[in-house]
């Protein structure tokens, strides 16, 4: 690399410091703040349509002035946009906040940093898909300006629903923008992916070896490879389903019949879009939950002032979910009428997963055991983050089961499901991480109480929303659905909707503690020592301030793993990762 | 107008109150000299600490109460199918390996955080690894998965390779936004369709002589029309006065129909009135609601006109997806009769809340007061637009006596034929 210490005198136009810059950590907040900016519209859309599902009988004059009279005249949600709502809710809380969003800026500031490299492999590609990242966010909010709606069919826009204007208006115009959207984001996500991957493996400092990364890096390596293997099929699929749109063919269509008469497609499937996408789908959660994990594992340690329990044990099992998260996307597709047989087998390499899952959260429990745990935010916020995994992977064991997933397929024990494990693992996650990286990304420091308000109302709200939603399912309650009152055998779940409303309205409130939290601190917040946690990475030996090259002078050497807290016979209860070891001491 | 005013209020006074708190904050720790935001206090570390305990009990006893209060299958009853009980069994199986999982694992995460918590004096445990430990939570964990599979796989086998003998074979067929049921009659084979023969007349596109006849004068009628739009569209000088993307749109339709005509008598036609084809359709039964007999095993077959919808019957356990362009199939036996499940004592029960709440709401919606009773429903369950909440079909389960006299009074495609 041509950076050294020298070069970071030249002076920098606002443009290239803060606009296109080429700099990772400031990338990384470029990350978090789209990020930010569009898990409010995310979570804010859900907090609309709850107000249908809390309230089926009522008029909200509020969504008519925000949503346009369109979308909710007379202050009753239109049942197309409803769709539409869960529609963009969803691709954006899973793409844009916890695939973009979350892998975009932890592993933008913290890849160079931990390992120490003086930046990313190449700060242009890296631009670049920011860049790319930031027109598709852009793209897919537009959507929700147009007349017709934005896409409906759900996030997983399945043929031939998404492919007609004649099923539902948000085929039209709104579908075109989200391939669009989703076209961009996809490369954006393999530009960044390759750069990762290449950084990490090229650009360690001296002595930092594969089995002396932190467990983020594994973490962010491997989703890396997922992405970058996974991704490409998205892009096929949505490649072949824009030719069945707007070129006449017929990958996904057959045997279709619409008010004008039958269509002319033969031949096609739309099991085979099912299976295009989730090859990618499946492996995406994991790109989602790994990057979750690997900040938990970190934050955790560090506040518990303890070694991550096995850690080797937790490589190996974050390769195994890797790689066994390619085999199981059948799965989502049990009742597709596919041979029983295959499903048998889905069944079968769905639950292994559990095993190296399983291994994490004990090694996360032993982690903690004995140890000597400070909460703050951060600390908080990885319990919890456990916590989910553990109540969300639980009900995963009833889906993976294919004879289970007959009643329980797409009903609303899957939404709470999903949400548990992947969404509040994953943003729980990702709130710890802001929070225990904050004095990185500004120099600053959070206010630490709001933080652990802000913890609280989130998690009582997350269980409060979910928990009950596995009851809706149980009771036999589909997904999806705009209003259950069409059918009185679901009357005796209004009160219960009413009360996740509740607790869904509050929580999307409540995060509005950590928005000016957020940006308070970053502006005026107390200004942050240089190794705040008392932490062994290398993110804390670089100065407060942002340098061009991260570290004045030579880069740090490293001599051993991350994790030596508490470590016997030493005077403080961490050891930097670059100070060397005693002649007697063993390395772990 | 004025609820936007009290939101803006609402939120301005938050922001503010929160202000103030951190101000309030920042005071006091700089009175007690510390560097108030790098460490959290002994009785921060206390008070979370606490709160991971209390936090913990109300959410267990929040499960607790959802489970007295809804139940485990919230208002579904036994299932009233054969291999729905064997589902239920192995949910219950499932729930009584992994609850214990799910309390005792979060609970040990929420103790020893608690127990734990930050002590200046202590010094925490250096234990990085410990092989046997490892080795323990793979093998276990490994050991119940393998039962849970083990009953999972046998229990979905049993029912998805479940031909059995005499098993009825009858057809539902999903459309935005309907279901249609077909019957097939004393052969109990069901006529072939072709999508292309679908007409408001023929809505499943079944194939007999008739059908075929009226999709070529329905295609007619429908090229005429176009064609005589299209000349009354043309001024003195031959030229449209519509919009050349009307005209293109028109013409492209009238191709479309005449291609569909084409496509019919080339594929479908065999030409010959006594091909067997055109009979087999002639004892089917086409209606709106499906109707079981008790005991009885059925051979189900479902298709989709459209987009992909999914027939979901809750109360039978029965789900599978029904996708335009191939036919999808579900195999099970009814076990329980309409009548037999509304005079069971927890279903009337049920359905006394179910009646309380429902006519509340009707009551405040201005609406006349109804009698819900307990009815099998079948349902949509995959995405497909607008109504797709409201795609619904009355199920009955009745005796062979109670179906015989219903189906006898339904037309089969013969007799409407020559009406
Ligand atoms: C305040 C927080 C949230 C609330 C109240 C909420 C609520 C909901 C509800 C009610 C649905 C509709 C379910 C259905 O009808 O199928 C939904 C869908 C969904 N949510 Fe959330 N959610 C929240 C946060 C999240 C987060 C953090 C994620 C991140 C993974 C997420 C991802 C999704 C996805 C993928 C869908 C499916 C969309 C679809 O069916 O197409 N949500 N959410
Ligand atoms: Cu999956
Ligand atoms: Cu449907």
């Amino acid at each position: 690399m041509a950076h050294d210490a020298h070069d970071h005198h030249h002076k920098e136009s606002f443009i290239t410091k803060y606009i296109f810059t080429q700099d990772h950590k400031m990338i990384g907040k470029q990350y978090l703040v789209t990020a930010i900016i569009m898990g409010g519209i995310g979570i804010a859309l859900s907090a609309l349509f709850r107000l249908k599902l809390g309230w089926p009988d009522d008029k909200f004059p509020l969504l008519e002035s925000i949503l346009g009279s369109d979308a909710a005249p007379d202050g009753l949600l239109d049942s197309n946009w409803y769709l539409g709502l869960v529609t963009l809710h969803g691709t954006i809380m899973v793409f844009f906040v916890l695939t973009g969003g979350l892998s975009g800026t932890f592993s933008n500031l913290l890849i160079p940093l931990q390992i120490g490299a003086r930046d990313m492999a190449s700060g242009l590609l890296n631009m670049i898909a920011y860049w790319l990242f930031f027109i598709s966010s852009s793209l897919m909010a537009a959507s929700l300006f147009i007349e017709t709606g934005p896409a409906m069919a759900g996030w997983t826009v399945y043929p031939p629903l998404s492919v007609l204007e004649e099923f539902q208006p948000g085929s039209g115009l709104g579908m075109t923008l989200w391939l669009l959207s989703m076209a961009v984001f996809i490369a954006s996500s393999l530009i960044g992916g390759i750069n990762y991957i290449v950084t990490i493996l090229n650009l360690r400092t001296k002595g930092m070896t594969m089995t002396r990364l932190p467990l983020t890096i594994w973490a962010f390596f491997i989703t890396a490879i997922l992405g970058v293997l996974s991704f490409p099929v998205l892009l096929s699929c949505a490649v072949l389903l824009l030719m069945d749109r707007g070129f006449g063919t017929s990958f996904y269509m057959s045997d279709i019949v619409t008010s004008s008469g039958a269509l002319d497609a033969t031949g096609g499937s739309p099991i085979l879009y099912e299976h295009l996408f989730w090859f990618l789908g499946h492996p995406e959660v994991y790109i989602i939950l790994l990057p979750a994990l690997g900040i938990t594992s970190e934050v955790i340690s560090t506040l518990s002032r303890k070694p991550i329990f096995g850690y080797r044990a937790m490589i190996g099992s974050m390769l195994a979910i890797g790689f066994l998260s390619f085999i199981v996307w059948g799965h989502h597709m049990f009742m597709t009428g596919m041979n029983p047989f295959l499903g048998g087998v889905f069944t079968f390499t769905t639950l292994l997963i559990a095993i190296p899952s399983a291994v994490k959260v004990f090694n996360y429990i032993t982690t903690i055991w004995k140890g000597n745990v400070i909460m703050t935010p951060a600390m908080l916020f990885s319990i919890g983050s456990v916590s989910t995994f553990i109540s969300g992977g639980i009900t995963g064991i009833i889906l993976a089961d294919s004879a289970l997933d007959i009643s329980q397929h797409d009903t609303y024990f899957v939404v709470g499901h999903f949400h548990i494990v992947m969404g509040m693992t994953a943003i729980l996650a990702m709130f710890a991480g802001v929070y225990h990286w904050f004095p990185k990304l500004y120099g600053k420091m959070m206010n630490l109480r709001m933080g652990m308000v802000h913890f609280w109302f989130t998690i009582v709200c997350g269980y409060g929303v979910f928990i009950p939603m596995h009851f809706l399912g149980e009771g036999g309650m589909p997904r999806r659905y705009y209003e259950n009152t069409n059918f009185p055998m679901f009357d005796h779940f209004l009160d219960l909707n009413v009360l996740i409303s509740i607790f869904a309205t509050i929580g999307v409130i409540a995060q509005v503690i950590f928005f000016f939290n957020f940006i308070y601190s970053s502006f005026r917040g107390p200004k942050a020592s240089q190794n705040p946690w008392n932490a062994n990475s290398l993110e804390w030996t670089t100065p407060v301030e942002h340098i061009h090259g991260n570290w004045y002078g030579e880069l740090p050497v490293v001599y051993r793993w991350p994790y030596d807290y508490s470590k016997p016979g030493k005077e403080n209860d961490f050891v930097p990762q670059n100070v060397p070891l005693d002649a007697d001491e063993e390395e772990h | 107008m004025e609820n936007k005013f009290i939101i803006v209020v609402v939120v301005a006074l938050f922001i503010i109150a929160l202000m103030q708190l951190m101000k309030v904050y920042d005071l006091a720790a700089k009175i007690r000299g510390e560097k108030s935001e790098e460490k959290v206090t002994r009785g921060e570390n206390i008070f979370n600490a606490n709160m991971l305990i209390v936090f913990m009990l109300t959410y267990f006893g929040f499960i607790i109460w959802l489970i007295f209060k809804y139940g485990m299958n919230g208002g579904l009853f036994d299932a009233a199918s054969v291999h729905g009980q064997e589902i239920d069994s192995l949910l219950l199986f499932n729930w009584w390996v992994i609850l214990p999982v799910f309390f005792l694992t979060n609970g040990v995460l929420f103790v020893f955080s608690w127990k734990y918590y930050y002590r200046q004096e202590r010094k925490a445990l250096y234990f990085p690894h410990d092989n046997r430990l490892e080795l323990i939570w793979t093998i276990v964990p490994a050991v119940a998965l393998s039962a849970i599979v083990i009953y999972g796989l046998k229990t979905w086998n049993d029912i998805m390779f479940n031909d059995q003998e005499g098993a009825k074979v009858v057809e539902v067929y999903g459309f935005q936004f309907g279901w249609w049921t077909r019957y097939s009659g004393d052969d109990n084979v069901l006529g072939k369709a072709d999508y292309k023969l679908i007409t408001a007349s023929n809505p499943l596109g079944v194939i007999t002589s008739e059908n075929i006849q009226n999709s070529y004068n329905y295609l007619d009628g429908e090229v005429e029309k176009i064609n005589l739009l299209l000349s009354e569209s043309k001024n003195d000088e031959g030229e449209y006065f519509l919009s050349a993307n009307n005209v293109d749109s028109l013409i492209g339709r009238m191709e479309r129909f005449k291609r569909q005509k084409y496509r019919i008598k080339s594929a479908i036609d065999r030409g010959d009135q006594n091909d067997s084809v055109y009979k087999s359709a002639n004892d089917d039964v086409l209606v709106q609601e499906l109707h079981l007999i008790k005991d009885q095993p059925y051979a189900m077959k479902f298709r989709s006109k459209d987009v992909i919808h999914c027939p979901w019957v809750p109360h039978l356990r029965m789900q599978i997806n029904a996708v335009p362009g191939m036919e999808t199939s579900f195999n099970f036996t009814p076990t329980t009769t309409t009548q037999e499940m509304r005079a069971k004592p927890e279903v009337i029960e049920h359905y006394r809340v179910i009646n309380e709440i429902h006519n509340e709401r009707l009551k405040k919606l201005g609406e006349k007061e109804e009698k819900v009773e307990f009815n099998y429903l079948l349902m949509c369950n995959k995405i497909c637009g607008a109504a797709h909440s409201n795609m619904k079909m009355d199920v009955v389960i009745e005796t062979a006596e109670e179906f015989n006299s219903w189906i006898a009074e339904k037309q089969t495609y013969a007799q409407k034929a020559s009406e």
